[in-house]
């Protein structure tokens, strides 16, 4: 059955975004929760339409990437003390 | 002179000292030339000797638009005393298949850097891209877009990414290549951009692609997935270029050694003594292999590669899951599928991964690599999951792992059994 992805990625939206006030990031593998019987790759595909959409954002340690939404967690400035 | 500001950086200077060329020589250069990130870079270095600990800041919200790899944030925890690295991230660029590039090509990229980064760089990462060091985070974009207009050229991978595919020089200028490597790195390039650059696993996942067994980029040691050029048919002899390194004509090891009393060239000794499966032997006057127990370690042809040459029905073994010593020690790569033609468009290559991406991406914890999967959830599971054949090659030594653990398939009747029916027969 073909996936309805706008429906995938408001359930990826809502619950990345519920999750934030209280964690700010987040592995994919927390994603998966969104929908348990939504295939990992599928959500994988909404998260990152997401990014491009702006509506969550990547955080990179180099090694590892995770998600958080914007608005949540330190800014770059306060995290850093670099530039916004 | 330009107008920079070098730091008091005894220790680092004390680095100079040495026989060998010192990086702190290097990077004072380009610093005394013009660029104060390289000063200030040493100075912070002095400054973390001194206190015996990192001022550097791991990891942020930085990158380019729709990417969610390539670019490695990191940042000074000491911005006020050295404020032109309070930035000061990487960038990696997907290297050219084999590392091929024109020198036009890398005057460009370092042009670039001078202008948009610190001018310095490693070539190459040891995944394979050429890393940029050093840029602030307003010049990431205007990097990104000088790489893919000016030069045609990608960000590679970083993250939970697939790492940038990486392949060994090949037939390019190789007479063992036994596959096309640039060809196959470039394919699964193309094939898997999005997983390249955007995140879509538990944590990296590399390919590395070898022509031969000799194994040049070390992918059976450092991949998740080792695709290494291979043969099924006979090493094909020259039993005359044999007779020729028998009597001193050609030197063996291409003329390596040569420099040294090593004597003269004992073929007993030095290839069918050292053969590991002893399947080689002299026979009136003629080298004989049983190639049905080749192990394809490569040490014969490399030793007399005017006489020994790889057969010609050739292709790759796929091997999956090495990895380095974070948790449970590096582990090399398990063989998985034994010979793959490898020819275009690879889809029997590509079924194989998907499936074991699939397995890894559900049941893969957070920063697990696919080989500590393999470790935790048992090969077993990999051949179940990635619909191989059992065979003996993909375990060390026989009966290593004595517990068999069967599925209710398998199993006449499956699972369900009438335990009244067994208590007639056994009291309980």
């Amino acid at each position: 059955m073909a996936v309805d992805m706008e429906e995938l990625k408001e359930k990826v939206l809502a619950f990345a975004t519920k999750k934030a006030k209280f964690k700010s990031k987040m592995y994919i593998k927390d994603l998966y929760k969104a929908d348990p019987d939504a295939k990992p790759r599928d959500i994988k595909k909404a998260a990152n339409a997401l990014v491009r959409e702006e509506k969550l954002e990547f955080f990179s340690s180099g090694s590892t990437t995770m998600y958080g939404v914007p608005g949540f967690g330190k800014t770059e400035k306060e995290q850093f003390g670099g530039e916004e | 002179m330009a107008d920079v500001k070098k730091h008091d950086t005894p220790m680092c200077d004390d680095l100079k000292s040495g026989p060998w060329p010192s990086f702190v020589d290097d990077i004072e250069q380009k610093g005394l030339a013009g660029k104060q990130e390289c000063l200030d870079l040493l100075g912070q270095l002095e400054l973390s000797y001194k206190h015996k600990e990192t001022h550097w800041k791991h990891g942020g919200i930085v990158g380019v638009f729709g990417y969610g790899g390539g670019v490695i944030g990191r940042y000074s925890d000491v911005p006020q005393e050295y404020p032109s690295i309070a930035h000061f991230h990487t960038v990696r660029v997907n290297q050219p298949s084999s590392k091929f590039y024109t020198s036009d090509y890398l005057r460009k990229l370092c042009t670039i850097w001078d202008h948009r980064g610190s001018g310095m760089t490693n070539f190459h990462g040891s995944t394979g891209d050429m890393v940029l060091l050093g840029t602030k985070t307003d010049q990431l974009e205007p990097v990104f877009y000088d790489l893919t207009h000016q030069l045609g050229s990608d960000l590679g991978g970083s993250g939970s990414n697939l790492r940038t595919p990486s392949c060994c020089i090949g037939k390019a200028r190789c007479e063992w290549g036994c596959i096309d490597t640039q060809a196959i790195c470039y394919d699964l390039t193309q094939e898997y951009q999005d997983e390249l650059h955007r995140p879509a696993f538990p944590y990296k996942f590399k390919f590395m692609v070898s022509g031969c067994p000799n194994d040049c980029v070390a992918a059976i040691a450092r991949s998740c997935c080792s695709i290494i050029g291979t043969w099924r048919d006979d090493i094909r002899i020259d039993q005359e270029a044999v007779k020729a390194y028998v009597g001193g004509e050609i030197a063996p090891n291409g003329g390596a050694h040569s420099d040294r009393d090593w004597g003269s060239f004992d073929m007993q000794k030095e290839v069918i003594d050292l053969c590991p499966t002893k399947c080689m032997w002299m026979e009136g006057g003629e080298l004989k292999i049983d190639n049905r127990e080749c192990t394809r370690c490569m040490h014969c042809i490399n030793v007399m590669p005017a006489a020994l040459r790889p057969g010609v029905d050739t292709g790759a073994t796929i091997l999956v899951g090495a990895k380095a010593p974070i948790l449970d020690g590096a582990q090399l790569s398990t063989l998985a599928i034994p010979f793959i033609k490898m020819e275009p468009p690879f889809d029997e290559f590509k079924e194989f991964v998907d499936k074991i991406w699939d397995w890894w991406m559900e049941e893969g914890k957070n920063r697990e690599r696919f080989g500590e999967l393999i470790q935790r959830q048992s090969l077993q599971e990999l051949i179940r999951r990635a619909d191989l054949k059992p065979i003996p090659q993909m375990v060390r030594e026989p009966r290593s792992n004595p517990y068999v653990f069967w599925s209710a398939e398998e199993v006449e009747g499956g699972w369900e059994r009438d335990v009244a029916e067994f208590r007639k027969r056994h009291a309980a």
